[in-house]
């Protein structure tokens, strides 16, 4: 497919307009504010605002969601600067380097630094947005039931290759995922399975309330448990924007970890935490000075925060031209396009090509808005953070329920999503990891439906999932991705628990 | 974890089972061979394979982290059972007595159960946030919230 310029200009057009933009902003202040909110992701702030799209055009809603996304990504190094927390997952690389310089009293230049990070990383994520999707779905048109599968299988293999401390529970966890998938009529013949003769559940569980309870509820009966009061530093945020000299020193970083976010986040199923850490380790290799790194190195600021807003553009590539999430929230956003009655994927190119580039160009603006806003607020963001939490963590469950009720006005989905959250709560504690059930919901139905339209197609021979040479070479992907992981394991967990010492010692000390 | 990883691991099997048992009720496709029952197969076999690993590791001695147990006179378990009881409780009266009235009280409850005890911030602020969201839904996104006991007055 030719890259439209007129029709980008014109999208731009569109989205340059008071309403839209104010839309944007107030997405963007919103993720923000829930990004730097420890304990409030990226992936709840979107799941829990969803339902403040039903009803509302496909533009605005997309355009806030996507401004909540950008902002709480950079709103997670906040959080991590000041009160060593990540405010996100993201963001945990950022602590490394974020609270050693807060301590040294350079808060400012470290809070300055985190918003440029965010910034570029954003923008060179939202450039190769724009440019790669239509490619790669103009590629995804010639794909047929056989690719299809082969996609799903990939992405499946890869969020359980990366899903934290434990294969096995990843594994588990992906599995049970792909069976609470499969509830509801079956995607062919219509039957319906493990319904247990409820009319609800006939169209498997509801995908919103669903994650709700999963990333938000859950985290109440965390939150709950927990006493103490937050302890900030004392931070002069007296710069907006970093010194000229900093961005120099950094710009080298800024670009290689951009373009390595931008690559994890287009990856099925990797998101802004990997990012984070695999650019973070990358600039710790090829700075000058590695020894500084740990005692409040600009560098390592730099590269994990650009490359976790860099993955928000990268996590949107596979999700518009393949309708294949990139990461945890780009799978929520998927269920918001499909409230919309947008269905990701190479047809929405055809479909709807005016909405696609209305989507570049405002994720392009919301970075914009991004700095802006980042600049201006910069000082009451750190308040914020300390908001009393006795207050906060009941809302969260209000506006959950009220959240899961809005789409159907259904009680049913209100039981839902405290299910799920009781569910995502204990699986949290007992650390099985929770992303891989969200993308399994997706992937799962996918798969099957086209698993069994394959066989429909060459009449229950098996041998078609073989016959296609895209088909073969992402599921020799999928072979070796779990192949490595299941090899690397060791050495994974061997740095994940240095990671964590190297947190703990920060939070501790 | 050595027992919380049995136990998740025995619940994984049973699930995996379930889903196999179900699986044997459903009609098979003469066509293509594999109907609705062959990818819940697939699922529930591969589930019961890795809780069957989890469980081996677990009994050589090989789980994975720690995990704090549960100690009913710890403040933070308490809390977290309230707030279970108190989640389950809003749930079940939201429809019939109302969005409003429930929010109000679910607010005020958990704001004294999270340690507040301030009485002016107990009143005001579970009001505000309930009026707050009420009129965002309601008003300027136009969903319906239950109305429940308030149905003639709203």
């Amino acid at each position: 497919m030719e890259f439209n310029w007129s029709l980008m200009l014109a999208s731009y057009g569109t989205v340059f307009t008071p309403g839209v933009l104010f839309i944007i902003c107030v997405g963007v202040t919103a993720g923000i504010v829930i990004g730097s909110l420890p304990g409030l992701t990226a992936t709840m702030g979107v799941a829990l605002l969803v339902p403040l799209t039903f009803g509302r055009p496909p533009l605005e809603s997309l355009s806030m969601l996507l401004g909540i996304y950008c902002g709480a990504m950079y709103g997670g190094s906040i959080s991590a600067i000041l009160i060593r927390t990540p405010g996100t997952p993201a963001a945990a690389a950022t602590i490394l380097e974020g609270y050693p310089m807060a301590r040294r009293g350079e808060a400012g230049r470290a809070m300055a630094m985190a918003l440029f990070a965010s910034f570029f990383g954003g923008i060179v994520g939202a450039l190769i947005m724009t440019f790669a999707s239509p490619v790669v779905s103009s590629f995804a048109l010639e794909f047929g039931p056989v690719e299809y599968f082969a996609l799903a299988i990939f992405g499946l293999s890869v969020i359980v290759s990366i899903s934290g401390r434990s294969l096995i529970k990843g594994m588990m966890a992906a599995f049970f995922g792909l069976l609470i998938s499969s509830i509801g009529f079956d995607p062919i013949s219509g039957f319906p399975r493990f319904t247990f003769g409820l009319m609800e559940m006939m169209e498997g569980p509801p995908f919103i309330p669903t994650l709700i309870g999963l990333f938000a509820v859950s985290e109440v009966f965390n939150e709950v448990q927990k006493t103490g009061q937050i302890k900030q530093l004392k931070a002069n945020l007296n710069q907006y924007l970093p010194s000229w000299a900093d961005i120099k020193y950094c710009f080298k970083h800024l670009c290689r970890s951009s373009f390595i976010g931008t690559f994890i986040g287009a990856i099925p199923g990797a998101g802004g935490d990997i990012a984070a850490f695999i650019s973070y380790g990358q600039a710790k290799r090829t700075s000058k000075h590695p020894e500084r790194f740990g005692h409040g190195e600009i560098e390592g600021l730099a590269s994990s925060e650009s490359a976790n807003n860099a993955c928000s553009g990268g996590a949107m590539i596979p999700l518009l031209s393949l309708g294949v999430p990139g990461d945890a929230v780009t799978a929520v956003l998927l269920g918001a396009f499909i409230i919309q009655g947008l269905q990701p994927g190479p047809m929405l190119y055809k479909e709807h090509i005016d909405i696609v580039y209305q989507i570049f160009a405002s994720m392009m603006l919301a970075q914009f808005v991004m700095l802006f806003i980042g600049m201006a607020g910069i000082r009451l963001f750190a308040k914020v953070i300390l908001v009393d939490r006795a207050i906060l963590t009941p809302a969260i469950f209000v506006l959950s329920m009220v959240g899961a009720f809005a789409m159907r006005s259904n009680v049913f989905d209100v039981y839902t999503t405290l299910a799920f959250g009781i569910l995502g709560y204990v699986m949290m504690r007992y650390d099985y990891p929770l992303s891989p059930i969200l993308l399994a919901l997706i992937l799962g139905p996918m798969a099957e439906a086209n698993l069994r339209r394959a066989m429909v197609i060459s009449a229950g021979d098996p041998s078609i999932l073989f016959s296609r040479p895209i088909a073969v070479v992402l599921m020799g992907l999928a072979v070796v991705s779990l192949a490595l992981s299941i090899k690397s394991q060791k050495k994974v967990e061997a740095r994940l628990a240095e990671m964590e010492r190297t947190l703990e010692k920060e939070t501790a000390s | 974890m050595k027992v919380a990883d049995i136990f998740g691991g025995a619940l994984g099997i049973l699930i995996g089972a379930f889903a196999i048992w179900e699986g044997t009720k459903m009609p098979v496709d003469v066509v293509m061979k594999i109907g609705p029952s062959f990818f819940p197969n697939i699922l529930g076999g591969l589930l019961i394979v890795f809780s069957a690993i989890l469980i081996i590791n677990a009994l050589r001695g090989r789980s994975k982290g720690k995990v704090e147990p549960y100690r009913l006179s710890d403040k933070g378990t308490q809390r977290g059972l309230i707030t279970l009881a108190a989640g389950i409780v809003f749930c079940v009266v939201l429809d019939p007595l109302g969005f409003i009235p429930t929010s109000i009280v679910f607010l005020t409850f958990m704001m004294w159960v999270m340690g507040k005890r301030n009485p002016l911030l107990i009143a005001v602020t579970p009001a505000l946030i309930t009026l707050a969201v009420w009129l965002v839904f309601e008003k300027v996104l136009s969903l319906s919230m239950p109305a429940g006991v308030l149905a003639d007055y709203l």
